[in-house]
Formats: structure tokens, C-alpha cells, sequence
């Protein structure tokens, strides 16, 4: 045993929870009977009475009385909804509410009749999806049912009754149920309430009894249903100890394996494989076999449901092509480590089995020494026959190959019968041979088989002599005509076989690509964006159709917005469809059970255990996926799922990375405002007290003092708010740089003449470079950029000190250098003068450390650059260099005079 | 005696600039929402209005709109935002001038002076503008620097004296380019910037600390 491949305990606990997951929210009570007429009603409404009686909020969504008095008194009392009104087709329908349900949301609704189809452009086709819906939405349901209707035993009961049944329900809602009550009465009783006219009215009382109620009849149904519980008793118990015992290893080396098909048989199948898995303690594994006939858009339906069942019964899906299910189903065997394999009993094929050297069963059993294959009963006969694949005579579309055979033959004809003489009728017969093989190696099957029977018909009626008859006179050409019709057949047969068999194999490693590509495509894009828009293409390209991917919104579901990110919009009722999948995060619309009269199918695209968004594919052509389109569909869906989960993960941290490092920032930022505009306002405090001194305000020069000290306290202030304000411009982005072409000296001038109150103990001494070329620049922000410098400028370096500014132009840019005799900074700091809230060690108390980041900022937004560098002998210079390549001049030199 | 209205709704600022205006001899009357400001505007007819852009009835440019549909009173707008394009929409709703805050009172005094000389000297141009040692000679088409004579070229000149023709009020970027180049002016606004820099060169003493020619930035400019 390969242990690697067993599950471990972390993964069936994870699968069970995803499975208590999936329970539905409400709890359904299924009220079930043998026939019409035992009570099933009655005994509902009686249930909901006795719950009301608790205090619970009773809705009855549908009830049918068929006008019995009894069941109508036990009706008063409970709110009964009213039925919504269908227009189908001129006739007025009524059917069952949903949408009032849901807005209601009663604890408990009733409806009647779970089989029941619903009349066109309802919600759901069927009843029980209604019902399916109700219960997801939390909502418990009480609803009733026969037991002719359950699918697992329609054909039984259509063999017992001989009556046709039209509606089913599919056996898997009984795995939902909570409860599940039979409604029971002896057949004999049931017979007396009929003749008293209590079950039917009128005159179809009498036709249904004639059919239906016969005593025979309805007990092997009473039996039918008794089971049907029992067995459901049975499973809910092991369900029950799959629960409990979850977080145990399998307890045994047994893995077992069932071949599923499309028939309806296969149900049974799954079923009863779970039930032997269970016992076994064993994993399973349901392999769908692919032999690349094409199958009925029914039977495809079948063997996608067969999928599914088996997937929610926790199966492991392996699907593979091959055009040989025993060596297909040996292969898979031997690469799960199968010990057991369960089969159903297949159909008789005599020539194929021929062909291929005995029955599936024999060839299963013949070479696997490992593995004990069950076979298991077949209680009904099937009407269900897989049998030799004879391919149909499609005149839409598969007729074109017989008429082209047609005319190959001929053609032979004519060519043989102008050479005949040459070489004889008999060689003529591998002209015909020849013809065949090309026929089998270029068309399928039936035209293959078809050339043979027809050129052994040519062949003799033409040819072989007496010609013109099918009398053939010579017992050695009656010998080589059917020797002729065999090596044709059996050839063409081979050739035309090899060739499905090519086709098959490219066909899967096609499919084996295009998972590859996709998976490769989502690791190579940047972004969540570009992976989306690849994949989906690529899908729509393979499944020939369009198919696109809904997100949802940041903290919502599936809202409007995301409707415009598909690029033909949705209209509303396609929307909803997409929402219903989202909110119930299962597929919907084309090709599903639920609306089904959608125009695309709706894909959830989950991750571990969140959904991000919904894939939409519309077909081109509405014809239904292959169970490997499904698949692979399925497959690309979960990896599209899980990579946006990983997106949204790391998009996450990143966004909360970012919060708490702007929260940092805030508060950083906080504590060095509320210093930095206190200390200035205690000045301007400080001051006008002393000013309201008289004592103090009569002297000249502490007047003057005091004055200087609010106003120059005024203008730190004033800088304070700038820098602020600056900065949270730059820092949110908010910025629009507003450039346009400017003289730097015009920027200088007015930077200067502004700051000529902090500036008037300096010397301020700008040297101009000649023929400067015009910067394109913000003007107000590089006005802020460069007061920032000049103002540092000012704060570092002792009065009556130089402060220069030097323009020239380098090439296609044109530097600034503003310097000072200040103190400059420690040579290791130099690099960090630039970062948010660094201040120099040796740098005066005062200043947000705001300043200089502010300006670099500013001056990187406009393309340039910006340095710090020592002076020799003293001080600091800053180096501004702003490009000024393409910088525009004037159309012509104008020297005239005035 | 000179009447301005004050449509200030900040105690604050109304008793500085009282205090600061009241010595050089102006009257103040006091409004603090826009509905009190416009009646006394009919009440005591002002020689000059300052306007407050954040009052808290109406917004201060509307006020400003509709002073103008009646009346041509100088109005110097008070703003807290830097912003050049509000500025220029300011200029361009009829306001004289504007004054951005924190504001000196000293230079409010300066904007009023000129705003009231300008009003009073409404009419045609006066032929002569004087400052310090700049002298523009609009009919003679002479400008002197210290007596000496200066050469302009026809486009430096006529740019010179767009400005000289309303002495220490701004002139839009705009106007001039229009003014001066037409059409093509309004697609190149480089010109003007190189243009001004020429006739700093050759009219002001320190080129790079203009003292005529000032620039308003993203506004325009405006000889004093």
C-alpha cells in the first residue's frame, strides 16, 4: 500500500466540516406515504398544529386539500400564503411563492407535493428545488411525498402499477432530510376511504383504482416505502459514525474503486460503493471511463449527476479517456492501490466483446490477481442499454460520411470495371479492400462498416460472374466474398478504430494542456487582473463560448459594479443568476438544475472557505459540457478560486502593513505638531501678556523685543501648517502637478522677497547663470520646496552670515545650489536629512523633521534630484538639479529697437 | 475721510485691521454675514470693500458677483486658500485684488492705497509712471533708469507698458499674452516668462530681487 496516497486525519476532518458546512441551515421533515390518500397531508398539517403550539411563526407556502374535508378543518388556524399567479401561454397558472417566503421568513413553511414540476418561467423547474432553497435560507420545511416518486424507484413502481410516472425527485434530498416520517395504512383501509370517496373526487376515482389501487400493488409499495426508511435509518447511522470517529486514520489497507458510467445504474452503484467503503473503513474512488463515443445530451446530464453524487458522497473523481474501460479501470486500479473494485452487471456485446477478447467482466477478472471485483445485483431490469455502439444514421449531421462513401465506391467501381480486363474480377476485389481501409483510416465506424457491406455488394453484383445478379456460380467466389466482407470489415474496422484511438489521446493531452497553460498563466501574471482576463479567455476559447469572471466587491457581495467589469454587461435576470450562485455558492443557469433557462452558467469560484467571485460562461452553441469539460471546467474553477484567495490574502496583510504604518506615522507626526505649534504659541501668549503689562509695555525696547517675538513665533506657525498641509497632499496622492514652463530667477526672486522678514539678518546673494533655460516646474510647489531650503538655511547659520544661491545650467538640466555657513551636520548623517522625521543630532530644538522630506518629494515629483553635501569651511549645500531638456524658447531673436 | 466696509464674519480680524486701518484715516463699517454687508453697501456707499471669502450665509464670490452687477467700489478679497486658480477666478468675478491669509496689515494698507488711486484715476491713462528711479513715458514711449535712458526693444516695451497702465494692480497672465501676442500668446505662455525676464534685466538694479516688476505667482504681474 501506497500510504502517501491515503488521506491523512487533517483532511477528513476538513472534509467533514466542509460537509457540515453544506447542511443546510433549516431542517427538512418529509412526511412520506405509499400512495395518494393515506394522510400525508393530514399529517402535516397536524405536525405544524403541534409546532405552532411552541410558539413558532407557521407559513403555508402550498397546501392541496383535493377539496377533503378533513384535511381543510385541520387547515384553519395556520396562515396560509397566497399562490402567486403565472400567465402561461394565456392560461392562468398558480404556483407556490418563493420570493414571498423568503421575505416573510416564517420559522417553518409547509408546502405539499415535493415532486411537483413547476409551470414555465418559475425560479426553479422542479419543487424540491424550491424547497432545496428554503432550507438554505434557514428556513425548516415540512413537505410530503410519495414513494413512487423517488427516482431510485420510478421504473419498479412503473413495473408494479403499470402506470407512467412523469415527476421524480432525486434521491439525495432524503440525505437532507432530518426526519423522515411514513405516513402508513393498511392497503385494505386505504381501498375503503378510496370507495367513500375520500381520496379522489368523481370519476377519476374510479380510473385511478382500476391502475393504481389494487391490493397487490399497494402493498409491494408499502413494503417499498418501509424499506426505503429503514435504509435511510441505516445510512444516517453511518454517517453518524463517520462523524464521530473522524479524527481516526482508516483503519484498514482496503481501498476501494467503482466504475461509474452514464447509466442510471451507476446511482445505485455509488450508493452502494459508500455503503461498502463505510463498512470497509475504506477510501473510495469513482472513475468515470471516457471510451469517446458521444453520448445523448440525456445521457451526459446522467453521467454529470452521477459525478456529482459521487462527489458529495466524498468519493475521490478520477475521470480518464480510453477506448478500453478494462484496461482504463485496471490502470486506474493499479495506480490507487485498489483492493476492491465494484462493477455493475454489464449488458451482453457480442461482437464487440469478441473483438476485444471477452466481456469487460472477464477481461476485469481474467488479469487482476490484486484486486476482488464485486459485481453488483441488478434488481430492476434496465431499459438502459450501453450495447455495441452502433453509430445512428444522424441525418443532421452525421450523414455527410455515408454519402461521401457512397461516392467512393462508386468511383471504385467505375475505375475497376475500365481495368477488369486487365486483371481479372477476382483482384478487383482488393481495389474495394484498398478503397475500405482508406475509408476507415479518414472516416468513423459506420461509414467504415457501411463500405464494407456495400463493396462486397458491389463487388459480387457487378463483378462476379453471373454479373448483374447477386447469384454467385462458383462455390471458391461464394468462399472469397465472404472472406472479402470479413478482412474488410475487420480491417476497416482496426483502422478506423486506431484512428478514434489517435484522436482520443490528442483530445487529452489537449485537455492535459490547457490545465497546464491555465495553471501556468495564473503563477506568470502580475496581476489579478491580467491572470482573470487570460483564463478566461482561454476557457471561452476551449469550451467555445464566452466566459468571463465576476468579483465581488471589497466588503459586499456580488454588487452592480462588478456586473460592468464583464465586457457585454449582464442584464438584470442573467445578474440574479450570478447572485444566486454567490450567495448560495453553488453553480447555477445553463446546464444546471437551477434557472436553467439562463443564458450562461454560473460558477462559484471559492477558495478554502470564502468565495471571491463568479465565473460566467456563455456557449456558443447550447450544447452540454462532456464530463471532461465539466471537469476540467470544475478544476480551472477551483484554481481560479484558490489563486484570488491567495490574492485577496496577501492584498490584505499588505493593506493592513500599510494602516499600521500610517498609523505610526500619525502619531509620529501628532507629536512632533502639537510641539511644534505649541512652542511658538506660548511665545505669542508670553509676549502679549507682557504687552498688556504696563510695567513692561512702557519701555521702547521691550516693546520692540516682544513685537519681534510674536511675529517671528507667528511666521514659524505659519510654516508649520504649510509643511503640513504640503505633506498631506503629497502623501495621499491628491497632487496634481499643475507645470508649466518658468525662469527659475522669477521663482527665486519671489521665494526671497517672501521671506524677507526671516531672511533680514542675512546676506542673501544669488549668482545667476547666463542664458538659463526655462524649467518646467509647479511654481508654487517648488516655491514651497525651495523656502523650505532657504528658511533652513536661515534657522542653521548665525546672523550676518551668507546665505548664496547659484543658478547654472548642465547639460539638459539646470542646477540650483543654495548654501549656507551654518552648522551643517554630522557627515553620517547627510543621507538621512531627507527621511520623514529625521532630524540632525546636532540640529536646534524646534522643526518637524518634515522640511527637507517635503522638498525631496517635491522635487522627484517634477523629475529632478536633490543632494546634500558639506561645504569646505563650513556649512551645508544643497544641489537641485531640474531637467529642462525640450525647454521652449522664443520663435525668433527679436533685437529691434524701440 | 475714506469709508471702507469690512464683510468679515472673525472678531479677530476685524479689530486688527480696525486697529491698523482707523490711524491712516479710513472709516470702518462692520458686517459679519454677506445679507448685512450688501445692505450696508447701499446704506453708506464705501469708497472700498474688503471682502471675506468664508462668511457663513453665502459664499464670499458670490457676494463678490453680485456687488458687481451695480457696482464698480474696488473690493479686495480676504481668502485662506493659496490656490492659484481660485485666485484667478477671483480676479476674473471682478475683484481688485486679494490678499491671502496670514497677512501683514502693512501690505493690506499698500493694496488699498492702490486700489483707491486706481478707482479715482479712472480715467484715460495717465500718461506718466513714476517709481523710484523708473520712469515710463507711455506717450513719449521713453523709459529712464536713474535719468539714463533705457533701449527696449517693441514687444519689451509694449509689455512694459501694459503694466505701466495700471500701476500696482496685477494683470493677469492672460490678459497680457493676449494683449501683447494674441492668439499665439495664449498657446505659448513662455513667452511672457522669458519677456519679463529681459525687462528685469534691463530696468531693475538687482535682477534676481526684482523690485518693479513682481510676480504674482500663477496670477500674473504687477509694476510698482
Amino acid at each position: 500500500m501506497n500510504d502517501d496516497l491515503r488521506p491523512n486525519p487533517d483532511e477528513i476532518l476538513k472534509r467533514v466540516s466542509a460537509q457540515e458546512a453544506k447542511r443546510l441551515k433549516g431542517r427538512l421533515r418529509i412526511f412520506l406515504g405509499m400512495s395518494a390518500g393515506v394522510g400525508k397531508t393530514f399529517a402535516m398539517l397536524k405536525a405544524a398544529h403541534a409546532r405552532k403550539a411552541t410558539g413558532a411563526r407557521v407559513l403555508v407556502g402550498l397546501v392541496e386539500t383535493h377539496g377533503r374535508q378533513e384535511t381543510e378543518a385541520v387547515l384553519s388556524g395556520l396562515e396560509v400564503l397566497p399562490r402567486k399567479k403565472l400567465d402561461y401561454k394565456g392560461v392562468e397558472i398558480e404556483e407556490f411563492d418563493i420570493d414571498e417566503v423568503l421575505k416573510r421568513r416564517p420559522d417553518l413553511v409547509l408546502v405539499d407535493e415535493l415532486a411537483h414540476t413547476n409551470a414555465p418561467g418559475s425560479r426553479h423547474p422542479k419543487r424540491y428545488q424550491d424547497v432545496l432553497e428554503l432550507l438554505s435560507a434557514g428556513l425548516d420545511v415540512y413537505t410530503t411525498m410519495n414513494v413512487q416518486h423517488l427516482e431510485s424507484r420510478k421504473d419498479l413502481v412503473e413495473k408494479i402499477t403499470g402506470v407512467p410516472i412523469r415527476e421524480t425527485v432525486p434521491d439525495p434530498i432524503f440525505e437532507l432530510a432530518d426526519q423522515i416520517e411514513v405516513i402508513d395504512i393498511a392497503p385494505n383501509d386505504l381501498l375503503v376511504r378510496l370507495k367513500e370517496g375520500k381520496v379522489y373526487l368523481g370519476d377519476r376515482a374510479a380510473r385511478a383504482a382500476q391502475n393504481f389501487f389494487k391490493v397487490e400493488s399497494l402493498t409491494a409499495l408499502r413494503e417499498m416505502a418501509l424499506r426505503f426508511t429503514a435504509e435511510k435509518v441505516d445510512q444516517e447511522l453511518q454517517s453518524f459514525h463517520e462523524m464521530k470517529g473522524h479524527a481516526k486514520p482508516w483503519q484498514s489497507s482496503e481501498r476501494l474503486m467503482v466504475a461509474v458510467s452514464h447509466s442510471p445504474f451507476s446511482e445505485t452503484l455509488i450508493r452502494a460503493a459508500r455503503r461498502l467503503a463505510y463498512n470497509l473503513e475504506a477510501p473510495w474512488v469513482a472513475v468515470h471511463v471516457d471510451t469517446g463515443t458521444t453520448l445523448t445530451p440525456e445521457d451526459q446530464v446522467q453521467l454529470n449527476r452521477n459525478i456529482a453524487l459521487a462527489r458529495e458522497l466524498n468519493a475521490e473523481i478520477v475521470s480518464t479517456s480510453d477506448r478500453d474501460v478494462a484496461s482504463a479501470l485496471k490502470r486506474v486500479a493499479r495506480q490507487k492501490n485498489t483492493t476492491q473494485l465494484l462493477v455493475g452487471r454489464p449488458t451482453k456485446r457480442w461482437i464487440r466483446d469478441l473483438f476485444e477478447g471477452g466481456t469487460l467482466l472477464d477481461r476485469l477478472v481474467r488479469d487482476s490477481w490484486d484486486v476482488d471485483v464485486h459485481v453488483l445485483r441488478q434488481n430492476e431490469l434496465s431499459t438502459y442499454t450501453e450495447g455495441f455502439h452502433i453509430p445512428k444514421l444522424n441525418f443532421s449531421t452525421g450523414f455527410i460520411p455515408y454519402w461521401n462513401t457512397l461516392w467512393a465506391l462508386v468511383g471504385i467501381s467505375f475505375l475497376s470495371a475500365l481495368i477488369e480486363k486487365w486483371i481479372g474480377y477476382q483482384a478487383v476485389g482488393f481495389l474495394f479492400l484498398l478503397g475500405v481501409l482508406v475509408i476507415g483510416r479518414l472516416g468513423s465506424l459506420g461509414p467504415t462498416i457501411f463500405a464494407a457491406a456495400l463493396s462486397a455488394f458491389s463487388w459480387n453484383f457487378f463483378f462476379i460472374p453471373p454479373r448483374m445478379t447477386f447469384a454467385i456460380s462458383e462455390p471458391e467466389d461464394a468462399i472469397l466474398l465472404a472472406a472479402f466482407f470479413i478482412v474488410a470489415a475487420i480491417t476497416g474496422t482496426l483502422t478506423s478504430r486506431l484512428r478514434e484511438h489517435e484522436i482520443l489521446l490528442r483530445d487529452r493531452e489537449e485537455r492535459a494542456n490547457v490545465l497546464y497553460e491555465i495553471l501556468k498563466e495564473i503563477s506568470s501574471s502580475a496581476t489579478k487582473d491580467e491572470f482573470l482576463a487570460r483564463v478566461s479567455s482561454r476557457i471561452g476559447h476551449v469550451l467555445s463560448g464566452h466566459c468571463s469572471v465576476l468579483l465581488k466587491s471589497r466588503d459586499a457581495g456580488l454588487t452592480n459594479e462588478a456586473r460592468h467589469l464583464y465586457s457585454k454587461e449582464l442584464s438584470e435576470k442573467e445578474f440574479a443568476v450570478a447572485r444566486w450562485t454567490f450567495e448560495h455558492r453553488q453553480p447555477a443557469g445553463w446546464s444546471t438544475d437551477t434557472l436553467a433557462s439562463a443564458d450562461s452558467l454560473y460558477v462559484p469560484l471559492t477558495g478554502n472557505d470564502e468565495i471571491f467571485g463568479v465565473l460566467v460562461f456563455t456557449p456558443a452553441a447550447k450544447k452540454p459540457l462532456s464530463a471532461e469539460q465539466s471537469n476540467l471546467l470544475q478544476s480551472v474553477c477551483r484554481q481560479l478560486g484558490l489563486s484570488l484567495e491567495r490574492h485577496f490574502v496577501q492584498k490584505r496583510v499588505a493593506e493592513a502593513e500599510k494602516l499600521r504604518e500610517s498609523e505610526h506615522l500619525h502619531q509620529t507626526l501628532l507629536n512632533s505638531i502639537s510641539h511644534e505649534m505649541r512652542t511658538p504659541l506660548t511665545a505669542i501668549l508670553g509676549s502679549a501678556a507682557a504687552l498688556a503689562d504696563p510695567t513692561i509695555s512702557s519701555s521702547a525696547l521691550s516693546r520692540e523685543t516682544l513685537t519681534g517675538e510674536i511675529l517671528s513665533a507667528g511666521d514659524r506657525l505659519n510654516r508649520v501648517i504649510e509643511n503640513l498641509l504640503d505633506m498631506s497632499r503629497l502623501s495621499s496622492g491628491a497632487l496634481a502637478l499643475n507645470k508649466e514652463w518658468h525662469d527659475l530667477h522669477d521663482l527665486i526672486g519671489v521665494t526671497v522677497s517672501r521671506l524677507s522678514r526671516s531672511l533680514k539678518d542675512h546676506q542673501v546673494k544669488v549668482i545667476s547663470g547666463d542664458d538659463l533655460p526655462l524649467v518646467n516646474i509647479d511654481y508654487r510647489l517648488m516655491e514651497h520646496a525651495l523656502s523650505n531650503l532657504i528658511q533652513n538655511a536661515s534657522l542653521y547659520s548665525s546672523k550676518e552670515s551668507e546665505i548664496q544661491l547659484e543658478t547654472r545650467r548642465a547639460g539638459d538640466f539646470v542646477e540650483l545650489v543654495i548654501s549656507d555657513r551654518g552648522v551643517g551636520v554630522p557627515e553620517e548623517s547627510l543621507e538621512r536629512i531627507f527621511e520623514k522625521f529625521y532630524r540632525a543630532p546636532n540640529a536646534p530644538t524646534g522643526g518637524t523633521g518634515l522640511g527637507l522630506s517635503i522638498v525631496r518629494s517635491i522635487i522627484e515629483l517634477h523629475g529632478g534630484s536633490i543632494h546634500a553635501n558639506l561645504r569646505p569651511g563650513g556649512g551645508l549645500e544643497f544641489t537641485i538639479r531640474l531637467p529642462s531638456k525640450n525647454a521652449p524658447g522664443l520663435p525668433f531673436v527679436t533685437s529691434e529697437p524701440s | 475721510m475714506t469709508k471702507i466696509l469690512m464683510i468679515e464674519d472673525e472678531d479677530s480680524i476685524r479689530r486688527v485691521l480696525k486697529t491698523h486701518l482707523e490711524p491712516h484715516g479710513f472709516t470702518l463699517f462692520e458686517a459679519l454675514t454677506a445679507a448685512a454687508g450688501l445692505k450696508l453697501m447701499t446704506d453708506v456707499r464705501p469708497q472700498l470693500v474688503i471682502l471675506d471669502l468664508g462668511l457663513p450665509d453665502r459664499p464670499g464670490a458670490e457676494v463678490l458677483r453680485e456687488i458687481r452687477t451695480w457696482s464698480k467700489v474696488p473690493v479686495i478679497v480676504l481668502t485662506a486658500t493659496d490656490e492659484e486658480a481660485m485666485k484667478v477666478s477671483l480676479l476674473e468675478a471682478g475683484a481688485d485684488d486679494y490678499i491671502a491669509k496670514p497677512f501683514g496689515p502693512l501690505e493690506l494698507i499698500a493694496r488699498i492705497n492702490v486700489a483707491l488711486r486706481h478707482h479715482r484715476s479712472d480715467q484715460p491713462d495717465e500718461p506718466i509712471f513714476t517709481s523710484g528711479e523708473l520712469t515710463v513715458d507711455l506717450a513719449g514711449k521713453t523709459v529712464t533708469r536713474s535719468g539714463k535712458q533705457i533701449k527696449l526693444t517693441v514687444t519689451e516695451f509694449a509689455l512694459l507698458s501694459s503694466l505701466a497702465k495700471r500701476p500696482g494692480q496685477i494683470v493677469s497672465q492672460e490678459e497680457l499674452l493676449r494683449e501683447i501676442w494674441g492668439q499665439v500668446g495664449a498657446e505659448n505662455p513662455h513667452y511672457l516668462r522669458i519677456y519679463i525676464g529681459q525687462l528685469r534685466k534691463k530696468i531693475e538694479v538687482d535682477t534676481s530681487l526684482p523690485r518693479h516688476i513682481l510676480t504674482e505667482p500663477g496670477v500674473g504681474y504687477r509694476l510698482v
